[in-house]
């Protein structure tokens, strides 16, 4: 068992190593911030200074190396437009993140999992078309679209919650419906398969042959076996949940780290955004083998999978 | 079902009743941004977003009116001792907001500050022309440049004053986050990535503030901005396209605000690679671009149709040279004497500029006989190429140019002067004129210098002018602001209609 | 069960298709069809401009007499026109990233659940490596140093999303590893190519099929999403994203911009996921036994 976690969590420590490498890379070959922060009429020379000066002329290899030997002192650098620490803008964007993503875990959770069980319980019924269409349309209207007609409806028309920003619980409804309903609908699909598969288990039907009301075999026997891939989607999701809000953080304004992390790689600030994938990946890692032990409390016979 | 309805009811009129209350005696202005100021620290990032926030904590050296002129703000006075001397005589009645005076040592210190390099101020090339400065006493300041430099003053209308004992005492870092000033505003929260909350800095030496609070969001998205200014979060928003200016003006309580800047929009035709090396194919560009439709039907009279890449708020601006008239015929009888039919152009263009507009061009160009393409890529990707080599340059583009400085040194000396980044085109006749206009003071020898430019850029177009700029703003109605040509935001310009 | 038997007991179960999957289908093939016909059924030129006629309603009589059915965008070009000619291009990117990351995903899957070992850990890990990444951030990278264009948008999309089949193919593959009748062939000297191709790959069919789906609207969103960024498909090409990011600036004036491409969508993406669940449950093997 510790032998298991160490092996894993030393997997987890070399992912992050190549995540950061590879982002490292790709954002250095797609430019440096230094046009961006010069006004536009700036000299060759000028802007060949400031490169200079900020460290962006030497040679990639040079600039990793620099970017490595701060991490391992655990220095993340500062930002270049902001200079500030990066890992005070990220931690200062973080509560919202946390939120947001709360919010939209308790919609997506809270309407896709009983959708889903009703969906396979009462499959061909009315109520399954009618889940199925809300479950679709979850999935096909693009956030950027569905965010502002929620805005023009609730804030615009009937004025019962502010367009953008923080502030109380009734700024975290629109962002966390809008962003909540692309991972309802994954856990109302994915719930409605498992249901839909332990329903047709023999199990199920000894235990209807014995007279069980459906809703209490539904409830003790099929949601504990059917829940093994739904908490699989559940770790999935909150790493899409964190990033996954850059447009709905962009339109509702809503100062988390999916916009930070939008703007600061517009901006070609190197180490906020490095800061952010640290921070996804080890959330994203954590999340992950935390899925693996949950696998193995709620049902003993899965043993701990690679 | 009734008792929802009755909460709900109840719920609006409490937050009518909440607004009302507010509205009786405004004590807080909101104004949404695109983004949050990069840096509170003036000498550091100079994007329009952190300048609207910190241009109302400091005062600058000197400033315009509201009709352009440059006239004094910190500095009462200035004669020029030789074409590379000039003295500055400082005001002796302000303080800064921590009570200290503010002396000709913190003007000479910010100039030192700012063309310090191991500062690594981005800003450092709109001032590099100054050599030092020293303050001479209490209230004067003698400032040397390098050579003649005519745009001087232009520029040191963007120069902030700082505190320099505060600065020394307490570090650029914890500088940047807690800002002095010596302006009507003083820092009062600044709620990373959401908001930066200023208060009125009753002591304020010209006037007393008109708002107690000044609270500047973060808002990116223009839709949400417009949600913001109709639902009342917000009192003023900026950078209105202008198709969303009628829902504005058919809004109660909410009205458009515009002026004409000294940005212009204009194309940049790529004269050393590619089809658009032969000058007949950039005339034939320039034939074929409709201004008149644009501005019409796209901008919807929120912008004024110029004949160089200029606008009439700059230094050097002309109305004697001639422009291209829509010509069509003209432009393809061009395009086939440079055997030029169906050449491949590409556009470059990146979200920063509007897409219907350059959308709407290629359709122009297309028209004519070219075959023009599309490349869309980040900011920071289009300016790597519009200001990298000639060959990777793209053969056209869509800008909209504002130096801040109202001169037409600070466009067209860096858009097209041979080895500036921009210039995709060379003339040593042309590099002459402007390289004169720049370093003389004489102010009738820069008008002819800038005259004769233009009209050679008319003949070579390496760039062709397109419109004057609006800033569209959208307010509440009962906001008093006229916004200015240089695209400033001055909270004491501002005043509430009760 | 091989490949033979799959496609024998699985014409024997399409016989009796039920009416919404026959009706899901006829929607699927009337888009495609609309889609691959545009250019001889569309009233206009999708690019062709009309300054003065701009944000017109639906049923707007333009100047030289056509009638725009559904409206004209932004710029007074025909909306119908370019939600016909859009339908090819989001149709085409999508199907074509979710082919290439299958292909990627699968692959690399079943290979890693079948060889096991450091194979495994490699493939597995570099699956986490990738699924660590934000997909839109990676993609707004890529597209930045690639450059925009129609394959590459297909190439960033299909190498970002490919992780997700691989866990689907990777757990579906251990177990199907276990079965007696894998395990026979494999006795019986057939190489690990043959058993993947022929007996695992029929096996996790049903899984990846329903992956497939949900990722085919999503890929549609996402094409959506980078053109709400800039950096989607270049116009004056349209692609229904591109339609509805210009359009969702005037939903309070010309809604029609975002109806049309929106209804089309919703419609697209309700067909295939419906069509995905059926087929998941005609594939499945297990449901087969029931």
């Amino acid at each position: 068992m510790l032998r298991y976690v160490g092996e894993r969590l030393l997997q987890a420590m070399i992912a992050i190593f190549g995540v950061l490498t590879i982002v490292f890379i790709v954002m250095h070959l797609s430019g440096d911030p230094t046009l961006l922060l010069v006004p536009q009429g700036a000299s060759a020379e000028m802007i060949a200074d400031l490169r200079r000066e900020l460290g962006f002329d030497r040679p990639l290899w040079v600039q990793y190396v620099g970017y490595l030997n701060d991490l391992i002192h655990l220095d993340f650098g500062e930002s270049v437009v902001q200079r500030v620490p990066a890992i005070d803008i990220v931690a200062s964007r973080l509560p919202y993140t946390i939120q947001l993503a709360a919010g939209a875990l308790t919609v997506a959770i809270g309407v896709g999992i009983p959708a889903g069980i009703l969906m396979a319980t009462r499959r061909g019924g009315w109520l399954d078309r009618v889940l199925t269409a809300v479950v679709v349309t979850g999935q096909s209207v693009p956030t950027f679209l569905s965010a502002i007609l929620l805005i023009f409806v609730f804030a615009v028309t009937l004025g019962w919650l502010p367009a953008s920003g923080i502030g109380g619980l009734s700024n975290l409804v629109m962002p966390s419906i809008a962003l909540g309903a692309l991972s309802m609908s994954t856990f109302a699909r994915m719930t409605r398969i498992s249901v839909a598969d332990e329903l047709s288990k023999d199990y199920v039907r000894a235990a209807r042959a014995r007279g069980l009301p459906m809703p209490k075999i539904i409830v003790r026997h099929v949601l504990r076996n059917a829940s093994i891939p739904v908490i699989s989607i559940a770790a999935l999701e909150i790493g899409n949940l964190l990033a996954g809000a850059v447009i709905i953080e962009t339109v509702f304004a809503w100062p988390g780290i999916g916009q930070l992390a939008i703007q600061s790689i517009q901006a070609r600030d190197f180490l906020i955004v490095q800061v952010i994938v640290l921070l996804i990946s080890f959330v994203y890692v954590i999340t992950a083998v935390l899925a693996d032990f949950i696998y193995a409390i709620v049902d003993p016979r899965i043993r701990l999978a690679r | 079902m009734t008792a929802v309805r009755t909460t709900l009811t109840a719920l609006a009129f409490a937050l009518l009743a909440s607004t009302a209350l507010a509205q009786s005696a405004k004590t807080t202005l909101t104004i949404d941004l695109p983004n949050e100021p990069a840096t509170l620290d003036p000498h550091l990032q100079w994007n329009t977003d952190s300048y609207s926030v910190y241009r109302n904590i400091f005062d600058n050296l000197l400033t315009r009116d509201v009709s352009g002129e440059i006239v004094g703000q910190i500095a009462t006075e200035w004669t020029y001792l030789d074409d590379t001397t000039i003295e500055f005589k400082i005001r002796d009645d302000v303080s800064f907001q921590d009570g200290t005076k503010l002396t000709a040592e913190d003007v000479a210190y910010s100039i030192l500050r700012i063309i310090d390099p191991a500062l690594k101020s981005p800003q450092l090339s709109q001032f590099n022309q100054i050599d030092t400065a020293v303050a001479t006493d209490a209230t004067t300041v003698k400032m040397t440049t390098k050579s003649p430099y005519p745009a001087l003053l232009a520029q040191l209308v963007k120069l902030s004053i700082v505190p320099k004992a505060y600065m020394e005492k307490v570090g650029a870092q914890e500088f940047n986050v807690k800002p002095i000033g010596s302006g009507p505003y003083a820092l009062g929260e600044w709620q990373k990535g959401v908001q930066t909350e200023l208060k009125a800095n009753d002591g304020y030496w010209r006037a007393k503030p008109p708002f107690e609070t000044v609270v500047f969001r973060a808002v990116p998205d223009v839709s949400t901005r417009i949600a913001d200014l109709k639902t009342g979060k917000a009192d003023l928003i900026r950078d209105l396209s202008p198709d969303q200016t009628d829902s504005i003006k058919e809004t109660e309580n909410t009205k458009v605000l515009s002026v004409a800047t000294e940005r212009v929009g204009y194309m940049y035709i790529n004269a050393q690679a590619g089809p658009t090396t032969d000058v007949r194919v950039r005339q034939a560009i320039a034939y074929a671009i409709d201004r008149s439709a644009l501005i019409e039907a796209l901008l919807q009279g929120y912008g004024a149709q110029v004949n160089i890449i200029g606008a009439p708020p700059v230094f050097g601006y002309t109305d004697e040279v001639a422009g291209y008239d829509y010509d069509p015929d003209k432009a393809r009888e061009l395009i086939k004497e440079a055997g030029a039919e169906g050449a491949k152009l590409e556009f470059l263009t990146s979200p920063s500029y509007s897409r219907a507009l350059v959308e709407a061009i290629q359709q122009m160009l297309n028209d004519v006989g070219f075959d023009v393409s599309i490349s869309a890529s980040d900011q920071a990707t289009f300016l790597k190429r519009r200001q990298g080599n000639p060959e990777n340059a793209g053969s056209l583009a869509f800008g909209a140019w504002s130096c801040a400085c109202q001169d037409a040194d600070g466009i067209i000396f860096p858009l097209f002067r041979s080895g500036s980044q921009w210039a995709k085109y060379a003339n040593p006749d042309y590099d002459a004129l402007v390289d004169s206009a720049r370093s003389t003071l004489d102010k009738d020898q820069r008008m002819a210098d800038y005259k004769k430019a233009y009209e050679i850029l008319r003949e070579d177009v390496p760039g062709l002018g397109l419109y004057q700029a609006f800033a569209v703003y959208g307010a509440n109605a009962k906001l008093n602001w006229e916004p200015t040509a240089n695209e400033s935001m001055f909270i004491m310009d501002m005043s509430w209609q009760q | 069960m091989t490949l033979a038997t799959l496609s024998t007991s699985l014409s024997a179960r399409f016989r009796r298709i039920p009416l919404p999957i026959l009706a899901v289908i006829a929607i699927l093939i009337t888009m495609v069809l609309l889609a691959a016909l545009a250019p001889w059924i569309a009233p206009a030129d999708p690019s062709r401009q009309d300054l003065f006629a701009r944000l017109k309603p639906p049923g707007f009589v333009g100047r030289s007499g056509i009638t725009y059915w559904f409206g004209t965008d932004d710029l007074g070009r025909d909306l119908l026109s370019r939600v016909l000619y859009g339908a090819g291009v989001s149709l085409g990117v999508a199907l074509l990233s979710v082919i290439v990351s299958t292909l990627v995903g699968v692959s690399l899957g079943m290979i890693a659940g079948w060889f096991r070992g450091w194979v495994e850990v490699v493939i597995m890990r570099l699956v986490d490596i990738m699924m660590s990444i934000p997909a839109v951030l990676l993609a707004v990278l890529t597209v930045a140093v690639l450059g925009p264009g129609f394959l590459k948008l297909v190439l960033v999309l299909g190498l970002t999303r490919w992780p997700r089949y691989t866990r689907v193919a990777y757990g579906q593959t251990l177990q199907v590893a276990n079965l007696p009748f894998i395990k026979a062939s494999e006795l019986a000297g057939a190489g690990a190519a043959r058993i993947l191709f022929h007996h695992v790959l029929p096996n996790i069919a049903g899984p990846v099929l329903v992956v497939a789906t949900a990722e085919f609207g999503l890929m549609i969103l996402t094409e959506a999403g980078l053109s709400f960024l800039g950096l989607g498909i270049q116009p004056p090409t349209p692609s229904w994203g591109s339609i509805m990011s210009v359009g969702r600036e005037y939903v309070e004036r010309a809604w029609w911009i975002v109806l049309f491409p929106g209804l089309s969508l919703f419609f697209l993406v309700f067909s295939v996921n419906l069509l995905g669940d059926w087929l998941r449950d005609q594939l499945d093997p297990r449901s087969r036994t029931r």
